[in-house]
């Protein structure tokens, strides 16, 4: 059985050989923002979750406009392959690549096992910084049918539709707010929403080389909790980007037609007035 | 009340730099991290675990025969960052007495304005170091 949409996905091989394709994008996406500047994948351009694609003042993306002053200056095209590859499983290039989509970027790719992998097979890194020619970049409206706002998530309950939690047990069972000395930031209510399955993010991917793990493991991991592919299915975390990539994992490794993503997430709904919350 | 002497020397240099060098900064702090000494490696179990991070971190107090501490970490090298904002505090807490420690205040870093550099998220991890290093300063206290 292979994976719904293989085409969302390249290997560090497949990377190795595109380096200098003037038709391919590499963008690195991490947690931890430092790991570029320390060393990178040659030709390829750091994009920050953070400072490179939240705006600047609201708690939000780039708008359409800023995401197109953002691409072009990245040099992308709207016929560009992009390629994202991160560290932690790509968990922060999910995040990237769904952005991407979000603005209809659709020509986007994921380098299977990410940094880990490629520094594994002793791959080399650069800390040159390319520079591409600017371009004129055109983004569509944002795509809302793979983003869940709030409103989404109270029908999701009513309708009795799947969700899924994908932070860590701790978090999804509330004992993470009560640490000693270092109230957890971001939420004041601990738990998770009502009905929601846990489903750890990391479980989709191999520990030993961050790859995703094959499609019977995750059809597996998937079905064996009732996330299936006829559900309407809306993924969430703290923040909204290890759900990204169990978004990821679900609309074209699995193939299911509707996921969305709550970025608002637990940081939003543990502080919501009025909110159901289950523990 | 004041900052220990070398801890505020780091926050007035960070305080002046552009944010090109405070990335430049960072990562030698990074890479300047001792390795965690061979007598600690066999027993991680006695560290201090930092869960606030997302990455794994522990940290010990060493306490000296004057009184001071002198902190170890260990935090793998896929985590720049984290490294490189503990051993600033290593750097600029290593040899002050338990009572120093606990007086550094939470929100200290805040003239360093990291956050152009390596956004205000990334800071919790920051404030869980430093809050867990007053920990072990409370433990020393008491033995």
């Amino acid at each position: 059985m292979p994976y719904a949409h293989p085409e969302y996905l390249v290997d560090t091989e497949w990377v190795a050989q595109h380096l200098d394709d003037p038709n391919v994008r590499i963008i690195e996406s991490d947690e931890d923002p430092l790991l570029y500047p320390i060393g990178h994948i040659q030709n390829s351009v750091q994009v920050d979750w953070f400072s490179t694609l939240q705006h600047p003042l609201r708690r939000d993306f780039l708008t359409k406009e800023q995401f197109e002053e953002v691409a072009s200056k990245l040099g992308i095209t709207n016929d560009t392959t992009v390629v994202f590859y991160g560290d932690k499983s790509n968990w922060f290039a999910c995040y990237a690549l769904w952005l991407f989509q979000y603005y209809g970027h659709n020509n986007v790719k994921i380098m299977n096992g990410g940094r880990t992998k490629w520094e594994q097979e002793k791959r080399p890194l650069v800390k040159d910084v390319p520079s591409f020619a600017r371009t004129t970049y055109s983004a569509k409206e944002a795509d809302k049918s793979i983003r869940a706002f709030r409103d989404d998530v109270f029908k999701q309950l009513e309708t009795k539709k799947p969700l899924v939690d994908v932070r860590s047990l701790k978090e999804y069972t509330g004992e993470l707010l009560h640490m000693p000395n270092y109230p957890q930031e971001g939420a004041t209510r601990g738990g998770h929403i009502p009905g929601a399955v846990s489903i750890p993010w990391a479980q989709a991917t191999n520990e030993a080389d961050a790859t995703f793990k094959t499609p019977e493991e995750l059809r597996a991991l998937y079905e064996g909790k009732n996330i299936k592919a006829d559900g309407e299915i809306i993924a969430y975390c703290r923040i909204g980007e290890r759900s990204s990539l169990t978004w990821f994992v679900l609309k074209y490794l699995l193939g299911y037609p509707t996921v969305k993503n709550y970025d608002g997430s637990w940081t939003e709904w543990g502080n919501l007035v009025d909110a159901p919350i289950e523990k | 009340m004041s900052l220990p002497s070398k801890l505020q020397e780091i926050v007035d240099d960070f305080a002046g730099m552009s944010r090109d060098e405070k990335i430049e900064t960072l990562i030698g702090y990074a890479e300047s991290l001792p390795e965690l000494p061979e007598r600690y490696k066999e027993e991680r179990s006695q560290m201090e675990a930092v869960p606030e991070c997302m990455t794994p971190v522990f940290l010990i107090g060493e306490k000296q025969a004057d009184g001071g501490l002198v902190f170890h970490f260990d935090i793998p090298p896929q985590s720049p960052t984290v490294r490189g904002l503990a051993a600033i505090l290593a750097t600029g807490l290593n040899g002050c007495t338990p009572e120093e420690i606990i007086t550094v205040p939470a929100d200290f870093y805040t003239p360093m304005n990291l956050e152009e550099a390596i956004s205000g998220q990334r800071l919790n991890g920051f404030r869980g170091v430093l809050a867990h290093m007053k920990q072990a300063a409370v433990k020393a206290m008491s033995e």
